[in-house]
């Protein structure tokens, strides 16, 4: 049965000859029975430490963890019913594929024929039949990869926790354990906590988003919800390839009202009266920056284009040496040290305060968009 | 060995070829020096032990190339001496200290890497000081020890003996093996219901298998060719292992080189077969200790 997970007011600190360290700072969330959750983040930002503390392979140093209304925080790893994916896959190299899949199984005391059949309706959805009688040595990482999600498929747990499970595999194999993962996903009855540090995982994968930074929860939301309605400069630049351009500008009196000034653009944008003589960054996706198009215009020297299939990147500066990246698939004949213009309409512009806050998406402030999932 | 197939440092005046050329030269050269100081003894008491004193001292001279087989030597041992009884002694005391010091070794060696404590690279550091000091030195405290807790001529006081010799290294040699053993197939394991000891017990120890072998090679090899703690803890005659009680055979009128061959030849049979068949094991023990 998948329980939902609620983790409440969640710290884990690591003392190391007498400095404290943060690893979770106060991490607050409610991810529902059955969903899709990833946990993304940089290296170090703690998202491993949370997905331990819910195997219980760590203990919170303060705070609960809860599956349903079962309080699991202080039970061991062995009575919490989750199955764990490791990043190093850690299959037990001296028993065959099928012993790996089915030694869960084996320690429950399932019976063997009941086993097998387990194993083998496993193998066959996994396509690692041919594998079964082998050792782990002799398959392919991907394949291993493979019998370890079988392992935890068989066992028919609550929460599926994965700990970057496809960090050493290549990008073919990547693609195609993705289509996996979120194919047991449908078939198990079980809560899945995902942890990546590759944000491409997360958004193709999740319902939900849960992004970190040093320990503290940036933002909790849809992917789709991640992309456009950033909650901080973070959250803008971690999600979404290439990052999102941010611009440094002042609020400015003009002419045409209060408006965010850069080089060489002026964006009116009459809420931000207020904030009028402060700094603030403006951020632009580099897929809504378009050659020669937009209400505003950016004058930029190339410095590199990229093709990627039937787009092109282009890396470029502006006049004060600002990096900007615009994606777009009219660009072919740019070459390095090329001039060009290129523009973005309002409602594309994501404005950022002096503390790293989003405070207007286009034309609307944050405050006035309520996302309807964070917690 | 693995560093034959590394072509020479880059900074060298040779040429790779001639590196290689030279490194062949010296390898086979410290291994005929070696073999000169193993094999030739090896060969003499072989050679004395199926021989009759007769056919080897034939003529004045010490006849090293044997003409006749013969098992004399042995039916001596057999017939006048309690080598028997020796033998039996060494085995029950070699097997007791083997399994006492492999186990010591592997829970000694799973605390130090799986657990956090107060002191603990003290303790480690500890455990391998200890194994600095030569028996001998042990020898003298470890009777007065021994004699008033009543364990003087006991077949289980040179077991503890033995093992306090052996262990040191071994519980060494298996903290350094359990740390190549990752921590995540044991967590595996336990998010999968198994408890602790079933984890040791199902995953721990069969990957860790060459290590223990390796400690239990090497106590066994430490018991085995003991001679120090036997003559110091046993003094009745019926007790003695097969070194102490062979060091004695020269003494004794009835008993001549031959049949002393014999015996030597016996004690070496052991650790050959051992060796023999798990060397492998060994190796690989060995090579994750760092000392390849």
């Amino acid at each position: 049965m998948a329980e939902p997970i609620h983790l409440e007011d969640v710290r884990k600190e690591y003392r190391t000859a007498g400095v404290t360290h943060v690893a979770v700072d106060d991490l607050t969330l409610s991810l529902p029975a059955g969903s899709f959750t990833t946990i993304v983040g940089p290296s170090g930002c703690g998202k491993t430490t949370t997905l331990r503390m819910i195997a219980g392979l760590e203990t919170p140093t303060s705070g609960r963890i809860s599956f349903g209304e079962t309080d699991v925080t202080d039970l061991p790893p062995q009575r919490r019913n989750c199955a764990m994916v490791f990043q190093s896959i850690a299959l037990y190299p001296h028993m065959t594929v099928r012993g790996n899949i089915g030694y869960g199984l084996k320690i429950r005391g399932v019976p063997k024929a009941e086993r097998d059949a387990k194993i083998e309706a496993a193998a066959e959805t996994l396509q690692i039949t041919e594998q079964l009688e082998k050792m782990p040595s002799e398959l392919s990482g991907g394949q291993q990869q493979r019998v370890a999600l079988g392992g935890a498929f068989v066992q028919d747990p609550d929460v599926l926790l994965l700990d970057e499970p496809m960090s050493d595999l290549d990008a073919k194999l990547k693609a195609e354990l993705r289509v996996e993962v979120q194919r047991l996903h449908q078939e198990m009855d079980a809560t899945v906590v995902y942890v990546t540090h590759d944000q491409t995982e997360a958004m193709t994968m999740s319902d939900h988003v849960v992004l970190l930074n040093d320990g503290r929860l940036e933002q909790f939301a849809p992917p789709g919800e991640l992309f456009d309605y950033p909650r901080s400069e973070y959250v803008a630049r971690f999600i979404g390839t290439p990052s999102t351009n941010v611009l440094d500008c002042t609020v400015e009196e003009t002419a045409d009202g209060p408006a965010v000034v850069g080089d060489g653009f002026s964006m009116p944008v009459d809420s931000l009266a207020d904030a009028v003589g402060e700094t603030v960054r403006l951020g632009v996706r580099p897929q809504y920056l378009s050659p020669d198009a937009g209400d505003h215009r950016l004058d930029l020297t190339v410095e590199v284009v990229e093709q990627l299939g039937t787009e092109y990147v282009v890396h470029a500066t502006l006049g004060d040496g600002t990096r900007i990246d615009v994606v777009s698939d009219a660009v072919a004949h740019l070459r390095p040290g090329d001039q060009f213009v290129a523009g973005f309409d309002r409602e594309h512009a994501f404005v950022f305060d002096a503390n790293g806050d989003t405070v207007l998406f286009g034309d609307a402030p944050a405050t006035e968009h309520a996302p309807n999932s964070t917690p | 060995m693995a560093t034959a197939d590394v072509p020479g440092g880059s900074g060298s005046l040779l040429s790779i070829r001639t590196q290689q050329r030279v490194k062949r030269v010296a390898v086979y050269l410290t291994a005929l020096l070696i073999s000169v100081f193993v094999v030739v003894p090896v060969y003499i008491m072989v050679a004395i032990a199926i021989q009759s004193p007769a056919a080897v001292f034939a003529g004045g001279n010490v006849n090293l190339v044997p003409h006749s087989v013969t098992f004399r030597n042995f039916a001596v041992l057999l017939d006048t001496t309690s080598t028997v009884t020796y033998f039996a002694n060494t085995l029950l005391v070699t097997a007791g200290s083997t399994l006492l010091s492999t186990a010591i070794a592997i829970a000694a060696g799973y605390g130090l890497t799986r657990f956090q404590f107060r002191a603990k690279s003290f303790a480690a550091r500890a455990v391998l000081f200890s194994y600095m000091f030569s028996p001998i030195v042990l020898a003298i405290p470890l009777y007065v020890i021994y004699y008033r807790l009543g364990l003087v001529n006991s077949y289980f006081g040179l077991m503890l003996a033995l093992t306090a010799i052996s262990a040191p290294f071994a519980i060494w040699l298996m903290w350094q093996y359990f740390q190549t053993v990752p921590i995540a197939l044991e967590e595996s394991a336990w998010v999968r219901g198994a408890g602790r000891w079933r984890t040791l017990w199902d995953v721990v120890l069969p990957v860790a298998r060459p290590g223990y072998i390796s400690a239990a090679i090497f106590s066994f090899a430490v018991a085995w060719n003991d001679f120090t703690m036997a003559r110091v803890v046993m003094s009745n005659d019926s007790m003695y292992t097969i070194n102490l009680g062979a060091s004695l055979f020269l003494d004794r009128v009835t008993i001549g080189w031959g049949a002393t061959m014999a015996v030597s030849l016996l004690i070496c049979i052991p650790p050959f077969i051992i060796a023999l068949f798990l060397q492998n094991y060994l190796l690989q023990g060995f090579n994750v200790g760092g000392l390849e």
